[in-house]
């Protein structure tokens, strides 16, 4: 199990990966890291809005109310030019870091 | 399904967020939950799934979605733009204008109670608050000696102890005494008795007021044998010397002893109470120790830079110098207060503001009426409010706006209740002219500017205390149910709850202010209908003061004068005595024969007047038993007595009263033996013990009294004879200094006492009416607006085969709850009230059950109506009708 820490760290990163190539909403997103760690990552409302709100705040993605035929409003967050550059920096620096965990641990060498 | 917002939204509450941002959040989130609740309550029950996702929503990691939000709103504020206070006023009269009858009964409710309001406030601000019409009048003290036991009456300060103070003292830059009476002035065509006070220097100045001719008094004018001066009012100056401008130097011989006039007051002068002329005092203090010589009410002006509890340590500092030296005054303490304060009774104080209280209740149910109205539009605009609050318009934007409404309500209800006030005031003005010299001369009853500051500011509470708790209510909304018209029946259900308790609380305060109208209204019936039991009609009254001293002159001058009246033409009968009944009867105590008492206080307590026979043919008093006071009873044959039935039942019950023995006051020696009775006679002022104004009566002979230099007559006779004229025509032959005064007719004599009672009396009662009229109103608004809000509910209930009666049933049992409610409340408020102005009540007890009882009718029979007509419009609903609206 990922210890708090760890999560919240990876949490921003997760959530702009996620967001890369199509918009999605809050209960899309908490389950599509569910489903891809295998049930090792899992967030809830009290963990993941307050991260939504925070990152919208500093421009890294927008939130937006759509509404489709037939169904309820959502709301959809996507990625800015600014959430872009971010990931793509955190992306780096999180291969950097874990290159640099293996080396040390011996790990797996796929990376 | 489950409905998460009601949770997000209370997890979310005291964040503070922008309705706009709450709004959002609370859909988000619980739409969130929504799909987790239907996913996980599928493995592991709805029970598990609901508790799981509350623990979630409970963790603190959620407070930073709060904070994050916050910040966003901050950045934009929506609050206070430029221009939109005049957009707020310009869309507020718009809307009124859409709803006049609001505006009218709201405007008339409010200026109501302002109106009210501010002639209380100008009787209170013209009497206690504006002070003497002199410059700084607040810095003007009265020092007075007290009892610091308070057992005792408030005293006067001996002139030894007022000549030590005024050498010593330090605080206060002008320092005087007087004393106020009533003399014998001659100084023209006929003699007149003034009112005169004795002065002393520094009492002139401590007014600060110089005079208009002349000079006042110095200190040698004070010196035993100077010569003896006088100041005169302007009045005086008009009415005696026609405003001559020699008037200085001339002559006035008061009480017989001549004094020269050296100065004359300007126009409205006349402290310390209604005086019109000044005599200088002259002051013998050799061999004076402290607490001895004449006493002396002294007034004095507070030097600048001192204040009264400085002035009041200082004078403590110089009694208990004195008090070292032998003297019994160690226990009584000197106090210096503003005039005013020392000067009008506390009871006074604590009536006026009682009533000053009072018709803020009124004004609150006025305010609580124009809330309620206020709240009926604010439900009604549900809509129109969750539109301006969707587009970006705050909390207070909303709340600000509720109020500029309830603002232009109530500065309309200042301006006519303004004019509502002028009117009160002119009538109370004129409702006391009579008064004359029983009332402070400093009163001035009139709309000062701080006056009309008053109204400002009560407007002001009145649009926030009527115009807050709908404002709020609007604030309090969520957007996004009323855009989606789910809430609606929710919303008008916390309304319903908010006018309800408004209701209760309107009915208590009417309850309480009823209540005391009801006393009131009880002690003027009283009054009106009051039998004194003497007759009033066609007797003329007057009083007779002499000069003289010799005690077989002053015999021989009242007997002639007994003559030459009843000698007058169709003059029936003529009284002489000590008095007038109704308000002259003297108070004492009385002893009986064969009783024992050991101590004053067990003396048993009486009223008594010396009469001559007259007395009996002039007032119509017949005689029970025995017989009448005779011109035989005259000095050197048995004193006889007179009693009133009520002595009888009291001190003689049972026993036969003719031929038993009294004797009046505690010192006295002389046994009277009792004659006859007559029926109790009224006697207004305080009541005894029992509250009874009918209180055990003792007449004693005129002739076989002692002797008196001023006397009371009565004449019975037409008007043509019975009057001043002839009075005065009779004594002026007999004695050219005797001077003839209060010439009344009785039947204005026997109402003057009870002036209070008729006019705060009847005030109390608009009071109460008004707050009756307001409550009921407002009670029938309430049951009228939760009616229509409930018409579908009605409608089906018809539709399901509940008859009319039924329906009226439960509608006025619902309205009788809160009546119930606000009435037990208001009774017991109503309680409290009516012991403050015990001052008022005449021969009514404050917990008359009669008077509680026709309250509980009078109103619930009101507020029954006031529910009963809705009630009945309910009934009336076709379902079909019903069940399409909305």
């Amino acid at each position: 199990m990922l210890t708090d820490e760890l999560k919240k760290g990876s949490a921003e990163f997760l959530i702009l990966s996620l967001l890369e190539h199509e918009p999605r909403h809050g209960y899309e997103l908490q389950k599509l890291i569910e489903s891809r760690s295998k049930g090792v990552l899992t967030f809830h409302v009290a963990t993941l809005y307050p991260l939504l709100y925070r990152m919208e705040e500093r421009g890294w993605i927008v939130g937006r109310w759509v509404e489709k035929s037939g169904e309820r409003r959502r709301r959809f967050y996507r990625l800015t030019a600014a959430g872009r550059a971010t990931l793509q920096t955190q992306r780096a620096s999180w291969r950097e870091f874990v290159t640099a965990i293996n080396r040390v641990s011996g790990g797996m060498r796929y990376v | 399904m489950y409905d998460w917002r009601a949770d997000v939204r209370a997890r979310l509450a005291g964040a503070g967020l922008h309705p706009q941002d709450e709004a959002e959040i609370v859909e988000e989130v619980a739409q969130h939950l929504e799909a987790q609740f239907a996913e996980l309550a599928m493995t592991i029950g709805a029970e598990g799934a609901r508790e799981r996702l509350l623990a979630q929503l409970r963790d603190r990691g959620f407070d930073d979605a709060a904070l994050g939000r916050k910040r966003r709103s901050n950045v934009e504020p929506r609050i206070w733009v430029r221009g939109s206070f005049l957009r707020d006023l310009r869309y507020g009269a718009r809307s009124l204008r859409r709803s006049p009858g609001l505006v009218i009964t709201g405007v008339l409710a409010l200026a109501l109670g302002v109106g009210l309001t501010t002639v209380m406030f100008s009787i209170i601000y013209g009497l206690l608050i504006k002070g003497l019409p002199f410059q700084a009048p607040e810095r003007i003290a009265m020092i007075y000696r007290t009892d610091p036991t308070g057992r005792g009456q408030e005293t006067l300060v001996p002139l030894a102890d007022f000549v030590r103070y005024r050498a010593d003292q330090h605080s206060f830059s002008s320092f005087g005494g007087y004393r106020q009476g009533r003399a014998n002035v001659f100084g023209g065509d006929r003699p007149e008795r003034l009112n005169v006070a004795e002065l002393t220097d520094g009492a002139f100045e401590a007014t600060g007021v110089r005079p208009l001719l002349g000079r006042t008094f110095t200190a040698s004018d004070n010196e035993t044998g100077a010569p003896l001066t006088a100041v005169i009012s302007y009045a005086t100056w008009r009415d005696r010397f026609a405003l001559d401008s020699l008037v200085l130097g001339r002559v006035l011989r008061v009480n017989g002893r001549p004094h020269a006039i050296i100065g004359v007051m300007p126009e409205g002068y006349a402290f310390p109470g209604w005086q019109q002329l000044w005599v200088a005092a002259q002051l013998d203090t050799r061999g004076l120790r402290p607490g001895e010589g004449p006493a002396f009410t002294i007034v004095a002006r507070l030097r600048p830079g001192v204040n009264f509890p400085q002035a009041n340590a200082e004078l403590s500092g110089m009694a208990r110098r004195l008090a070292a030296e032998p003297t019994d005054s160690a226990a009584l303490r000197d106090l210096a207060q503003p005039f005013v304060r020392a000067t009008i009774p506390a009871r006074v104080y604590a009536l006026l503001y009682a009533m000053l209280g009072a018709v803020f209740l009124v004004l609150l149910i006025a305010c609580a009426n124009v809330a309620n109205l206020l709240l009926d539009r604010a439900v009604s605009r549900t809509r129109d409010v969750g539109i301006r609050v969707a587009l970006g318009a705050s909390r207070l934007a909303v709340v600000r706006q509720a109020l500029v409404e309830s603002g232009i309500l109530a500065l309309a209800a200042a301006g006519v209740g303004t004019l509502l006030a002028q009117a009160g005031v002119m009538s109370f003005n004129r409702a006391i002219v009579a008064l004359q010299a029983d009332r402070p001369f400093w009163m001035d009853i009139r709309l000062h500017i701080p006056v009309l500051f008053f109204v400002l500011l009560v407007a002001v509470v009145a649009s926030v205390v009527s115009g807050l708790l709908p404002a709020l209510h609007a604030a309090r909304l969520d957007i996004n149910s009323i855009l989606k018209d789910e809430s609606h029946g929710a919303s008008s259900f916390r309304a319903g709850n908010l006018s309800r308790a408004i209701v209760v609380f309107e009915l208590a305060l009417s309850s309480a202010m009823l209540l005391a109208a009801g006393f009131m209204t009880k002690s003027i019936a009283r009054l009106g209908t009051l039998e004194p039991r003497f007759a009033t009609d066609s007797v003329f009254t007057a009083r007779v003061s002499q000069l003289s001293t010799d005690t077989i002159r002053q015999r021989r001058f009242l007997a002639a004068m007994e003559h030459d009246l009843t000698a007058l033409p169709s003059v029936g009968a003529v009284y002489l005595g000590h008095g007038l009944p109704g308000g002259g009867w003297m108070g004492d105590r009385v002893a009986i024969e064969g009783h024992v008492y050991a101590r004053e206080l067990d003396y048993p307590m009486m009223r008594w007047l010396a009469v001559n026979p007259g007395f009996f043919t002039v007032f119509r008093v017949g005689i029970l038993r025995g017989r009448a006071i005779r011109q035989s009873d005259r000095r050197g044959t048995q004193p006889v007595a007179v009693v009133s039935d009520e002595f009888v039942r009291q001190y003689f019950p049972g026993v036969e009263p003719i031929g038993q023995r009294i004797r009046l006051g505690v010192s006295s020696k002389d046994w009277l033996t009792i004659v006859g009775v007559i029926p109790t006679l009224y006697a207004a002022g305080i009541p005894s013990a029992n509250g009874s104004h009918f209180p055990p009566e003792v007449l004693t002979s005129f002739w076989q009294g002692t002797d008196a230099s001023t006397a009371t007559v009565a004449l019975r006779g037409p008007t043509a004879v019975a009057n001043a004229t002839s009075v005065r025509n009779v004594v002026a032959a007999l004695d050219a200094d005797a001077a003839v005064f209060e010439a009344a007719r009785m039947s204005d004599v026997l109402n003057q006492p009870s002036w209070p009672l008729r006019v705060f009396g009847t005030l109390f009662v608009i009071f109460g009416v008004a707050s009756l009229i307001l409550a009921a109103i407002g009670l029938y608004a309430v049951m009228a607006f939760s009616v229509s809000r409930r018409l579908r509910e009605m409608g089906i209930r018809l539709a399901l085969g509940a008859t009319g009666t039924a329906v009226v049933r439960m509608i006025c049992v619902q309205g009788l709850k809160q009546i119930a409610l606000g009435m037990a409340l208001g009774l017991f408020l109503g309680t409290g009230l009516v012991r403050l102005l015990r001052m008022l009540l005449f021969e009514v007890q404050p917990s008359d059950p009669r008077v509680f009882g026709s309250v509980i009718v009078v109103l619930s029979a009101s507020a029954f109506i006031a529910c009963l007509l809705p009630a009945i419009r309910a009934t009336r609903v076709d379902p079909l009708v019903a069940l399409r609206a909305e």
